[in-house]
């Protein structure tokens, strides 16, 4: 590994003084910062607050992982369990099971825990992403009482032949390739990409939660952050085809296989060869679809299968024995998925949708220590149907129902209601609004799980409303876009495992949770000077409040924030360009986070307010038909010390180096 | 490079600073000038000693708050029987750093405390009246109680280690271990909890995916025996006429190692012969313990509070009801007896995510005091 990158390095130099010799000093503008403004009033997303995350964003965290791209570019706050770790997402202050996440228009969401390991989904596989805030999901499914998150890949038709491969070699042991090979013709495209990502994730840091007495003093050791590396592989396959005008063809296969170590508590002084954890999953996931256009009409069919194996292992030496498996779970799901959709076009001003969704799902989970364990299955319906009018540019009306059958019984019908208003022509100013219900089914492991599954288990109910303000203007050489949103989300029989007296977690259906806010993103970019820049900000309040009823008198729950869920968050964004050079600045910062549900902080357990900076430089250039680049991206500028989970210290200061070449 | 829609209408600059005023620039200036000195934050605020807020009485009980797996939040509460204060966190403000991960028990010998901190693998060990750190016992699997055979010996159980650790007290170093391993068995056996001493034997519970209670001779650190109990023993005590008594949970709906009704076990320690056995209903979830400092009578924890002489023949009498609805989410969850003036005191751990509670009863069940604890109270420690 460390080879290859050597030899890649020295390449790189060669040709970089090659090119300082005067080869064609040319054309890097920056690569391709492709912007396309979002279209912001149209009747198909009346009401809905979106986000879409831009190629120039996509390509400047080519090498993170959607955690990262989410918690750094939007208002998703993500609860991060260490570098490379187990990370949920938490949209307007929900839980992870509430944020619905497709892929080419299947859910991914594992249907055991109903939620997806954003550490272990890379931005690299992604073209675009759309985010769609609250209860502008159910377009795509039910149960996304937070919001839904879209990664699509899309074909570039005009390209014939490119190839580009990607080296990063970074602090820790860390090292990231990345291949990408296309091509194809006007009828067909066919594109294949493979990663591999590892990291040894040595860090040091000191450790308060060991300590020793020397001479009456106390002292704490710099330990190494042991048990905590990680690696991955993964293909994506792709082939589209254009047969005749109105045909449109696609197949696509991503797998992926990882592995992680899960690092012991920080405080843990047990024999080194006990308490050892692992996790490793193997995820396939094949989607085709078939879209057939007609006059005005679009047709729309897709089926998929995504399946999913996960094992996690804890380990002890026991004398005599060897290493003995305390728990060892593995569980194994397959989902079949598919959709049929018809959209049509009655005139400019009116649409009508309809579809139906069909899928099963068998999930199969066991530990074969305790022996404990599930086998269940689960078929779910799902017809849509929308229809969308817009009234002389001046109002955009979207009206959408959807109607979920899961295994025996009908679930609560999903109604939404939205509209766009254009309250000004030249300000191009925007006023959305919409209301809707939503529901969410307990996952398989909330009704399955052995031991704690609880099969009585209500769905949750949801209503939502939001209002919001939407601007967007372009100057000479300035884009500006500004978007602020208000929402209250009410949600009765919201799930929560508690932990049950024989010493296993349980779930049930007790609290009602109020969640309200503000969303406020702004963009600004232009060009002065030759130097193309951009700054993009966001800001989110979050209330997420528990008015469930109290357990018992002394009960202090009651009307607070939800643990972990930060109530300011935000981010900021700075990104120059200038003759193939570039800077990228990013700031994140979030409010102190709760551990406990009344809110009750001491410095045993306060999560401080978080701010972190992170700075990349890069430099691209092109040599005849082949374009390079080199980028240093600096994490933690100021090195330092902080923790984002409880005793879980975070790494300092540390570099990623990343060499690119291709044409 | 900028490509817009066409439906935005295109303006110049100057519109745009007219639109917003000349403050733009200004604000952006600040809103940078701000991230970039916000680039503090405050780790090392959280590290340094407290008060740790103990007076000159040293008659008081510790709570032991077990706190939430993984979170490192275990922490130590001392209430001062006399004065009825409570004081928090008496370990991290004496030491400045934390108890540990899963506070599982505390024992108390002569001068000093032993907390079991079972996902830290070790023992933390301090002086009980200044709650200053006096040193570990390290190098344990995942510890869950210490047994003190003598000044210097000292028995560990262990969930996964499928051995007693043998400890030097003086040394606070293991020295050896008594396997305990059933290679028979289809589960992980044994994983041991609780150990009463009896003459020269240690009766220890083994609790998880498990129904036996092992006997361990204390002279020659062998496991000489074992009886069947109902399933899932979690808890023991030792009374005055010598019998042990069992309390089982009696496993879960779907358990691989079997479903019964929960009980309560007598068993003569001298002939290791079960006699008598009382059953709960087959839903309930006893989940602890106690006998009072005479042993002639037993408290136990099965969501309500229960009370039984250990000689009567009748059933067991409700002690105190517990103030839940619903047993199934709450309930009581640990028992201590004080052992001078018989005192009961009993925790709820309400949510398991925030500071729990102790109520304290006099010996014919009156309330005498409710105290606020730490995350999950899950032990209690007596120090007189």
């Amino acid at each position: 590994m460390a080879i290859r990158a050597i030899i890649l390095l020295y390449l790189f130099v060669i040709l970089y003084d090659v090119k300082g010799q005067g080869i064609r000093d040319s054309v890097f503008e920056l690569p391709q910062v492709h912007v396309r403004a979002e279209r912001i009033f149209e009747k198909e997303s009346a009401g809905m607050r979106q986000t879409l995350i831009d190629s120039l964003t996509m390509q400047q965290k080519v090498n993170a992982s959607l955690s990262e791209l989410l918690s750094e570019n939007t208002s998703v706050f993500i609860k991060n369990h260490g570098r490379g770790a187990l990370a949920t997402a938490s949209f307007r202050g929900t839980a992870p099971s509430h944020t619905g996440v497709s892929w080419n228009g299947i859910n991914i969401s594992s249907p055991m825990t109903g939620m997806v390991d954003f550490a272990l989904v890379p931005v690299y596989i992604m073209d675009e992403m759309h985010l769609k805030h609250g209860t502008a999901s159910i377009a795509d499914q039910a149960g996304g009482l937070g919001g839904s998150i879209s990664i699509s890949n899309r074909p570039d038709w005009d390209n014939t032949f490119s190839t580009h491969y990607t080296q990063g070699i970074g602090s820790y042991k860390t090292y990231k390739e990345y291949l990408k090979v296309e091509g194809g013709n006007q009828e067909v495209q066919l594109r294949t990409r493979a990663y591999h990502n590892q990291s040894e994730n040595n860090y040091t840091f000191l450790n308060r939660a060991i300590a020793d007495v020397e001479d009456g003093r106390v002292t704490h050791p710099v330990d190494t952050n042991t048990h905590a590396d990680y690696k991955n592989y993964g293909l994506l396959q792709e082939v589209y085809l254009r047969p005749g005008g109105n045909h449109l063809v696609s197949a696509r296969w991503w797998g992926q296989w990882a592995q992680r170590t899960l690092p012991r508590a920080t405080s843990f002084e047990g024999p080194d060869n006990t308490n050892l954890n692992e996790q490793s999953s193997i995820d396939q996931r094949f989607v085709t679809d078939w879209t057939f256009f007609t006059g005005s009409g679009k047709w729309l069919v897709r089926s998929g299968y995504s399946n999913k194996s996960l094992d996690y292992f804890q380990k002890n030496r026991v004398p005599g024995v060897g290493l003995l498996p305390a728990v060892y779970s593995e569980s194994t799901s397959h989902s079949y998925l598919n959709h049929a959709a018809y959209t049509h076009q009655v005139n400019e001003f009116f649409s009508l949708e309809g579809s139906l969704d069909v899928n099963y799902y068998d999930v199969d989970s066991r530990d074969s220590v305790s022996r404990a364990g599930f086998r269940v299955d689960r078929i779910e319906y799902s017809l849509f149907f929308a229809l969308r009018h817009s009234f002389r540019d001046r109002l955009n009306v979207n009206l959408m129902v959807r109607q979920n059958h899961t295994d025996n019984a009908w679930d609560p019908i999903v109604p939404y209601a939205g509209f766009d208003l254009k309250i000004s022509q030249r300000h191009n100013l925007i006023l959305k609004g919409s209301v809707a219900r939503n529901h969410h089914q307990p996952s398989l492991n909330d009704l399955y799980w052995q031991p704690g599954g609880n099969p009585d288990l209500l769905p949750e109910k949801g209503m939502a409303y939001e209002l919001g303000l939407q601007h967007e203007q372009a100057f000479e050489n300035l884009l500006l876009r500004n978007e602020i949103t208000f929402y209250r989300s009410d949600v009765d029989d919201w799930i929560i495992w508690v932990p049950g007296f024989k010493g296993y977690w349980e779930p049930t259906n007790i609290k009602r949770v109020l969640s309200e806010g503000v969303e406020v993103h702004s963009l600004l970019e232009g060009k002065t000077a030759g130097i193309a820049w951009r700054t993009s900000a966001t800001y989110a309040l979050t209330r997420a409040v528990n008015y469930g009823d109290p357990l018992v008198w002394g009960d202090n729950s009651y009307g607070k924030q939800l643990v972990y869920i930060p109530r300011h968050s935000g981010n900021l964004l700075i990104h120059m360009a200038w003759r193939g050079f570039q800077v990228n600045w990013q700031h994140n910062s979030y409010s102190e986070r709760y551990t406990t549900s009344s809110n009750d902080v001491s410095r045993r357990d306060w999560l401080y307010p978080y701010h972190m900076n992170n700075v990349s430089l890069g430099k691209a250039f092109s040599i005849g038909m082949m374009d390079f680049s080199a980028r240093l991206k600096i994490n933690n500028l100021f090195n330092e010390s902080y923790h984002s989970v409880l005793y879980r210290p975070m790494p300092g200061r540390n570099y990623m180096l990343l060499l690119q070449a291709g044409f | 490079m900028v490509q817009t829609d066409k439906n935005i209408f295109k303006y110049s600059r100057r519109d745009f600073l007219q639109y917003f005023g000349p403050g733009a620039k200004g604000l952006l200036f600040m809103v940078v000038l701000h991230a970039l000195l916000a680039g503090c934050m405050k780790d090392n605020e959280l590290w340094k000693p407290g008060d740790a807020g103990q007076g000159d009485a040293t008659q008081g009980v510790f709570v032991v708050n077990q706190g939430n797996f993984m979170y490192g939040n275990a922490s130590l509460s001392w209430y001062d029987i006399q004065s009825k204060e409570v004081s928090q966190d008496v370990f991290f403000n004496a030491n400045g750093f934390p108890l540990g991960d899963v506070a599982q028990s505390i024992s108390l010998r002569d001068s000093l405390a032993y907390v079991v901190m079972n996902n830290s693998g070790k023992i933390n060990v301090f002086h009980k009246e200044t709650f200053e750190f006096a040193g570990k016992i390290t190098g344990l699997t995942s510890p869950r109680h210490i047994h003190f055979l003598d000044d210097t010996r000292a028995y560990v159980t262990d969930l996964y280690a499928r051995s007693i650790a043998i400890v030097n007290l003086q040394t606070m170093e293991v020295t050896g271990s008594i396997a305990v391993r059933n290679d028979e068995s289809d589960f992980y056996q044994h994983s041991t909890e609780q150990m009463v001493q009896f003459g020269k034997f240690v009766f220890v519970n083994c609790w998880s995916y498990d129904n036996n209670v092992l006997v361990i001779d204390t002279e020659t650190d062998q496991w000489i025996d074992t009886i069947e109990v109902l399933i899932q023993p979690v808890s023991m005590v030792l009374d005055k006429h010598n019998k042990l008594w069992v309390l089982s949970d009696g496993g879960f709906a779907g358990n691989p190692y079997g479903y019964e009704k929960p009980g309560l076990m007598r068993i003569d320690a001298q002939s290791r012969e079960v006699e008598e056995v009382y059953r709960f209903p087959k839903e309930s979830q006893p989940t602890m313990l106690a006998i009072n400092d005479t042993a002639d009578t037993l408290y136990y924890v099965n969501g309500h509070v229960y009370r039984h002489p250990v000689a009567s023949e009748q059933a067991p009498e409700l002690f105190v009801q517990s103030p839940y609805d619903d047993l199934a989410s709450g309930g009581f969850r640990a028992i201590g007896i004080d052992p001078v003036s018989s005192e009961v005191y009993v925790s709820d751990a309400i949510d398991h995510v925030q500071p729990g509670l102790v109520y304290r009863f006099l010996p014919d069940a009156s309330p005498v005091d409710t105290l606020r604890v730490g995350i999950i109270p899950g032990y209690f420690g007596f120090s007189d």
